[in-house]
Formats: structure tokens, sequence, C-alpha cells
């Protein structure tokens, strides 16, 4: 519910009468999704970012955000296999402080929503808190907890009984029919994560989920493995 | 890399694959996208309109609307990958139709601003999506018209069709540019009009003021009302010609985000235009039509709503609707009308001092009307029982008769040549008189009363005590089975029409005279199926007066009609439908409407239809003459 959403009267003015509760078809959110040199915060750096908006289910085709970052280690063989960004193309980026100030005027205090989100966010706050001196405020939503939750409910598309060996993006993606095919940028799987999170949210409001407070539980970050694998839990593992 | 995905989809399909590259590119980057389970309502009819046009990425959604009173769904249609939706409920108030995805469905969103954007610079784009909407809107409701609900006019087809000088009825108010705000507010008040037209020295339209500036500029602000018009007014005036079609004027409205337009013919003012009327034209069903009527208090705004009434029909026969639907429908809004000035005239007198009842006759009493014809009527009303009442009876009805007669005549239903009408004191009389009128005819049918019972015996109840009209058609059907006679004289007279066709089987046409080489299909089409199902309904004593629901009546119990019910249907729909058009074509083309038809206009496939409906008849005749031979001359 951005200022101009008001200003454009598609929301109730702000200190009017605001709903009680912020509902899941009502929010604003930025699909991110981050290229790595590698898995260790502690020695890896940030390649890119890709990231677009969504308002409710409503994912927004222009006004993505994509940027390469000058990583400060040098690339490696390794890493360059996985994203397939090569040293002269990020030579002259911009390095990470200024990516991620742009990243952050990108974000605002829309909901951040990614695949296996804490991967990203842990390079993210790491970065946030050198330049900032804190974490990324926003509040945060795992498209893999969310899997886990309904996988737990047994909601009833296959992709939720499917062997949990199949769980990176792309064969869930594939599952619900989204196109996995092009370039893997960050972008590229963002826009796949988006329409993944499209997906979950008619299954989440057959489950009753139409609050954001219970999107953001659900959703958690740190409830991935919790979800996926509680001993309530009904994961075939 | 989502843009270009957009773009990519965009330019395979139109009308979006016509944009420049620039533009298209723009255009991708203001979609959105969504997503819509299997089953997901995307629209609700009656509920919130579309905030974007949605154009189908994936999938397929189902196009439906429930009839306004009830009634099953009504498919309309689907919409599959690369076709659009939403885009009248994106113009509209109200959200008309229900739009579920019968399929996952993915669509792309064009939010309503942008399209509007759009509007504005490239008309031609958004003709086509109009044109596409509208017409295939249109063309499904229609078939759907045929199978199923009688009254679900589709309004939006009409845009494409009428002239804005057709709809403008409204007379410009206009004032001077010397007048103050409350001599322009005081027009308008006069001439209940929500604008008036600033005219300049020389007449011109120099500006136009409507309710919306009253209410913003002058009472909002506290502007003066003594201050001159011309600080309020806008001073701008868009402006249309007669001869543009509606939807061009709505494209207008649209893009200067105005209500008013003025209509001008060769640049002359005639009017304004709102839209309001727009509605109003689209809201021009049938149903609608007959809201109209029923809205009005006096004769004099009834007529001008029943002088829409040829436009209707144009709708219909554009649409394809069946030539029964048709003519149903005009005898249902004509009934309307008839039944309204009767209203307001039983108003303007008080009640009558003894029930009555008003009957149709004739084409009207069988619901067989095609463009206006004139009038046929009568008037039963109840005994008296005092000489007294039967002379207040006899002037109540006769002045009622008159003003009924005078209203229908305002409201374009010619008078009666031959003066079948209650008008006449000969048919505007009592039950009794009415029952000895009928039993002559059947017991002594001279050519003349054989002539009069066909105009009659088609009676039917329009408006009053109908329990009046039963007893004189049970009166009826007593009399006829007493005189074989009559009905030997009505077989008689029906064989004597022969269909024209000729010893090798071709239709015959008029040899010279005025209409050489023209047929007429009513007296050679029309009368001899109507004579036929009359005859029979008589035999078997059937109520109804149509000669379709004769048929139907008669298709279990009539030896005859059980064998050739099909094919006389058929024969009765495909004349009439022919005459029909071919009146509506005389009509568009400033014509005296009748019933001649020339056959070189017809097709190879519409001359051999018309063929077989006159062997059918022929046959149909041949077996009357078998039953009926110990009366045929």
């Amino acid at each position: 519910m951005g200022f101009l959403d008001w200003f454009l009267g598609r929301e109730a003015p702000p200190g009017g009468a605001q709903p009680t509760a912020a509902l899941v078809s009502g929010t604003r959110y930025v699909v991110v999704d981050t290229e790595l040199t590698g898995l260790d915060p502690r020695k890896d750096d940030i390649v890119s970012i890709g990231a677009l908006r969504m308002s409710g289910g409503r994912l927004e085709i222009g006004g993505s955000f994509y940027e390469l970052v000058r990583p400060s280690a040098t690339l490696d063989g390794k890493s360059i296999v996985i994203h397939g960004i090569t040293p002269t193309q990020v030579a002259g980026k911009p390095p990470i402080d200024s990516v991620l100030a742009a990243f952050t005027g990108y974000c605002g205090n829309d909901v951040l929503v990614g695949h296996c989100l804490s991967i990203d966010l842990s390079f993210l706050n790491r970065e946030a808190r050198r330049l900032f001196g804190g974490p990324l405020h926003n509040p945060v939503v795992d498209t893999l907890s969310i899997y886990g939750w309904l996988r737990n409910r047994q909601a009833g598309h296959p992709i939720f009984s499917s062997p949990l060996n199949g769980l990176r993006l792309y064969d869930m993606a594939k599952g619900f029919g989204i196109s996995c095919e092009g370039a893997h940028d960050a972008l590229a799987d963002a826009f796949i994560t988006a329409q993944l999170f499209q997906r979950f949210i008619p299954i989440l409001e057959g489950f009753g989920i139409r609050d954001l407070d219970d999107l953001l539980r659900i959703g958690n970050p740190g409830m991935q493995g919790e979800n996926l694998f509680s001993p309530g839990g009904r994961a075939n593992f | 890399m989502m843009v270009d995905e957009a773009i990519r989809f965009l330019s395979k399909i139109p009308p979006f694959q016509f944009l420049e590259d620039a533009l298209l590119r723009q255009v991708a980057g203001s979609l959105a996208l969504e997503f819509y389970p299997k089953g997901t309502v995307i629209l609700q009819q009656d509920g919130t309109v579309s905030d974007a046009l949605r154009i189908v990425k994936k999938g397929v959604v189902k196009i439906s609307l429930r009839p306004k009173g009830g009634g099953d769904e009504v498919v309309i249609d689907y919409r599959e990958p690369g076709e659009t939706f939403g885009l009248v409920s994106l113009m509209g108030k109200r959200q008309k139709t229900t739009i579920v995805a019968v399929q996952d469905t993915i669509c792309y969103l064009l939010p309503k601003e942008r399209f509007n954007e759009l509007l504005g610079t490239n008309p031609t784009i958004m003709e086509y999506l109009l044109q596409f909407h509208l017409t295939k809107y249109a063309d499904m409701t229609s078939r759907e018209i045929q199978g199923k609900s009688l009254f679900l006019g589709s309004s939006d087809h009409v845009l494409f069709t009428t002239q804005v000088g057709e709809i403008c009825t409204r007379t410009a108010a206009t004032v001077e540019k010397t007048a103050t705000v409350r001599e322009a507010a005081q027009r308008m008040v006069d001439e209940k009009q929500s604008a008036v037209i600033v005219l300049d020295e020389k007449g011109i339209p120099a500006g136009i003021v409507t309710d919306t500036d009253l209410r913003k500029k002058v009472v909002a602000k506290g502007h003066p009302v003594d201050s001159p018009i011309t600080t309020i007014m806008s001073a701008f005036v868009v402006t249309v010609e007669d001869k543009d079609h509606c939807f061009e004027v709505i494209l207008k409205m649209l893009q200067h985000n105005i209500h008013h337009v003025a209509v001008t013919r060769d640049g002359v003012l005639q009017g304004v235009i709102t839209n309001h009327d727009f509605m109003l034209l689209q809201g021009r069903s049938p149903l609608a039509f007959s809201e109209d009527i029923e809205q009005q208090k006096t004769i004099e705004a009834l007529a001008p709503v029943s002088g829409k009434l040829l436009n209707i029909i144009g709708v219909l026969l554009r649409e394809g609707a069946r030539a029964a639907n048709i003519i149903r429908i005009i005898s249902e809004l004509n009934d309307r009308i008839v039944r309204k000035v009767l209203e307001i005239v039983e108003a303007e007198l008080g009640p009558p001092p003894v029930p009555f009842c008003w009957l149709a006759l004739g084409s009207e009493g069988r619901k067989e009307q095609t463009f206006r014809t004139d009038q046929d009527n009568a008037i039963i009303y109840a005994d008296c029982e005092t000489p007294e009442l039967a002379a207040a009876a006899a002037g109540y009805f006769t002045m009622l008769a008159g003003r009924v007669r005078d209203g229908l005549i305002q409201c374009g239903f010619e008078a009666c040549p031959a003066n079948y009408m209650a008008s006449n004191p000969e048919w505007c009389q009592p039950l009794s008189t009415w029952l000895r009128y009928f039993s002559n005819w059947v017991s002594e049918p001279t050519p003349e009363a054989v002539l009069k019972s066909l105009i009659f015996f088609d009676f039917r109840p329009l408006y009053g005590d109908e329990s009046l009209a039963r007893s004189l058609r049970d009166h009826l059907n007593l009399e006829v089975p007493d005189h074989a006679s009559f009905l030997g004289f009505l077989a008689n007279m029906l064989v004597k029409n022969r269909p024209p066709i000729g010893f090798f089987g071709t239709v015959v046409v008029e040899r010279g005279g005025e209409h050489k080489d023209e047929l007429n299909l009513k007296i050679k089409g029309i009368a001899p199926l109507v004579d036929i199902a009359r005859l029979f309904a008589l035999e078997k004593g059937v109520r109804v007066s149509s000669t379709l629901e004769r048929i139907k009546a008669l298709r279990a119990s009539h030896t005859i009609v059980s064998e050739y019910a099909d094919e006389l249907e058929y024969a009765f729909e495909f004349i009439t439908i022919l005459r029909i058009h071919n009146q509506f074509r005389q009509l568009e083309a400033g014509k005296p409407i009748d019933n001649f038809i020339n056959l070189e206009t017809l097709s190879n496939l519409e001359k051999q239809t018309l063929k077989n409906a006159f062997r059918v008849i022929l046959k149909v005749q041949e077996l009357v003459m078998e039953r009926y031979k110990a009366f045929i001359i």
C-alpha cells in the first residue's frame, strides 16, 4: 500500500478507516534472488541482485531490479560454473555498497519474498550491517517455508507429495507449469519465485490464510526446516 | 527479460502487434501478470468493475451472465490465449457478466490508466479492441437469444450501428455570452438539462457549463452568481457530427474525460449528448425498452419512447434473431404500449361503470405484427342491467375508445382504414351483443360475415377483464361445431388462394402493374398459412390465437397438423423473416413499406426454400379440399 496507491485512490487514506489486519492480497512484495560467489557468508560475496514487485498476486512486468556487482574477492572457476558470470562482466560494475543502497531504496517497506531466502538474507544483512549498521528491516517470506507448511497439510497439488529430493526451485516451478527456460540470472530466478508465490497464494487462501501476519508466520525463513521436517509433519523422508 | 517475454507474446496478437516497437515496449512494461487457479471467479456479475484489460496468456476463461429477473445462466463466450476480456467492464459502471477461469489461467493485465492513455493516442488500435469485444459479445448473445432467452438484448452492438444523431433527442439549452451564472442555471432548470452551451455573438458554441461546473466552481468556491457565465465556462466544447457513430463519440468522451458533447449537423448546433444517453442506448434491449414504457405517465411522453421500437427491431434483425422471436417481441412491446395508453386514458376518465375488456384483433390478435401495422381492436363490456347504466357505459366507453385511438395514433399506430376499431360504436358493445354478432357470422356465413370473422375470430384480450373475452371464446367454440357450413366456407375460401407455383414448378410473380415481377408475401405466403391454422383451430376449439401457437396446440390432436406441423412452422417462420427483412430494407431505404418482394433479390437457397414452403401450403390445401369436398365449389 504505497503512497502512490493511496494517491491514486486504490486504498483507504492513511489515518482513515484502516483495515484491522493487513491482507495478503493487499500487500506489496519485492521478490528477490541473489547470485553469490559461494555459500559461505564469511568469505563469499554477492555478484548480482534481481528483484521485481508484486501487489498481492499481481506481478508487475515492468520496473524490475537487476544489478551486477563487482565482488571484492576475485571470482573463481567453481562459482563461475554456477552463475555463469565472468570476471570481465563484473569488472566495470558498481561495488555492493551502491547496489545495496539502490536495492533498499527499491524495496522501501515492502515484504521481501524469496526461495530459500535465509541464504540470500545472510549475505544481504551482512552487507547492510556493514553499511547501515543493522540488518534489513523488511518483513520476509520464504516460499520454501510455505511449501513445507502446505506439504504438511497435504495441499491437493501433486507437487506437495513428490519426493523431497526434488525440492529445487526449478523442479517446484515445473510442477506448477511455470516455464524455466532461458537464461538463469538473479532476475529470472526471482521471476520464477514470484510465479511460485503467485500459485501459493490461492492455495493458502484455501487453508484460510488471508492475513499478512499468518503469511509471515508460515513463510518465516527460519521455519523452513521445521515446516518440512517436523516430527508431526508428513514428510516422507 | 520479463518485458521481452511480454513483448514477444504481444507482438503475435492483434491489435498489439500493430503497435510500434517503442510503444509496444512501453505497453509491455506497464503490464502485470496474474494467475487464476481453475474455478476462480475473476469478475462477478453486478460486482466491482474491472480495473484492467486482461489478455489471456495461458488457459481459458468463460464469460456468462444470468438474465435479470432470473433464468438460467447464459454462456456468452470463451476467451483463449491471445484474446482479451474485461473491456466492456473497464468502460462501464457495473460488471455485466461473470468471468470464470475454466482452466488454470494466466493473464497479462493492462491497467485502466494505461489503457485510457492508449485510447487517446491510438484510436485505431482501440477501435479494433472495441470491435472485437462488442461484436463478439453481441454475436454470441444473439446466438443465445435464439435458443434461450427472449429478452436478452445485446446492447453494445448498437454502438457501432447507431449514429449519434439518432439518439440525440436532447435539444441543447443555450445562453448568450452576456448571461450571468444565475441566468444560465435558471435556463438549465427550465429546460431540465444538465449542461448549457454558451453561444457567442454569431451563435457559435463558445463554451459549455455543466452541473459539475456549478457545483465545483460556483457553490464550492462561493463564486458570485451574478458574475458573467464566461467566468466559469469551459471554453472548449467538444463537438461531434450527427452522422458519427456512437462508439466514436464514446471514444471522444473517454479521451477528453467529459460527459457532455455537443452534436452538430453541418456545423450547426443540434443538441447535447451525455453519457447518460449512451447508458440508455446500451440499455436499448427489449427489456430496457419495456421498462422505459412502464415509466411514462402521459401519452406525450410515451409517444417518443414508442418511436424507438423500430430501432429495436433493427437490432434484432441485424443480430439474426429468429422470426418467431422477433414477432413475439414486437407484439409484446406493442402490447405494453397499448396497455400503457389504456392505463393513462383510464386514469384520466376515472374507473369504468362496468368491467370491460380491450381486444386485439387480426394480426395484432395473432401476435404477428411486423412493422407498425394499423389498429385493429374492440371493446367488450359487461352487460348492463338498467338502461341508465347501459347509457352511462356506452358514453364512457365511447369516450375511452376515442381517446385510446388518438393516443395510439400519437404513438405511431395508424387508424384502421376499414374502421375495425373500438372507437367505432359497432365494435364497442356489451358482451350479449358480441355473442349475437359471432352467432350470426357463424350461422349465416355471407362473404361479408366470413371476412369479419377472419379478423374478429383471432381476438385476444389485451387489457381489462379477461373473463369477458373467455366467455366470448367459449361461445364461439360452442357455436362452430353446430355450423359445419361455416367451416366449409372458410375451407373453400382458403383453397382458392393457391400458392404461386407454376406448371413447371417455378414461382409465379405478378405479370404487370406496379409490382411487375414481384410477389406479395403477405397474400401469397402468410395468409394461406394463417387461414389454415385458423380453420383447424376452430375445428378443434383451440383457444390460442397466433398461428405458431395454434399449430403447436394442434400437433397432438389434428391429423393433418400432426403430419405437417414441422413443415408448416418452418414455412411460416421463413416467409415471415423474408417479409420482415424486406420491410426493414424498405424502411432503411426510406421507401414505403409493403409486402412485395422481388425474387431476383433472393439467393438460390432462399428461392428454393420459398418454393418448398409453397409446396407445403399446396399439399395441406389439397388435404383440406379432400376433407371439405362437400363444400368446395
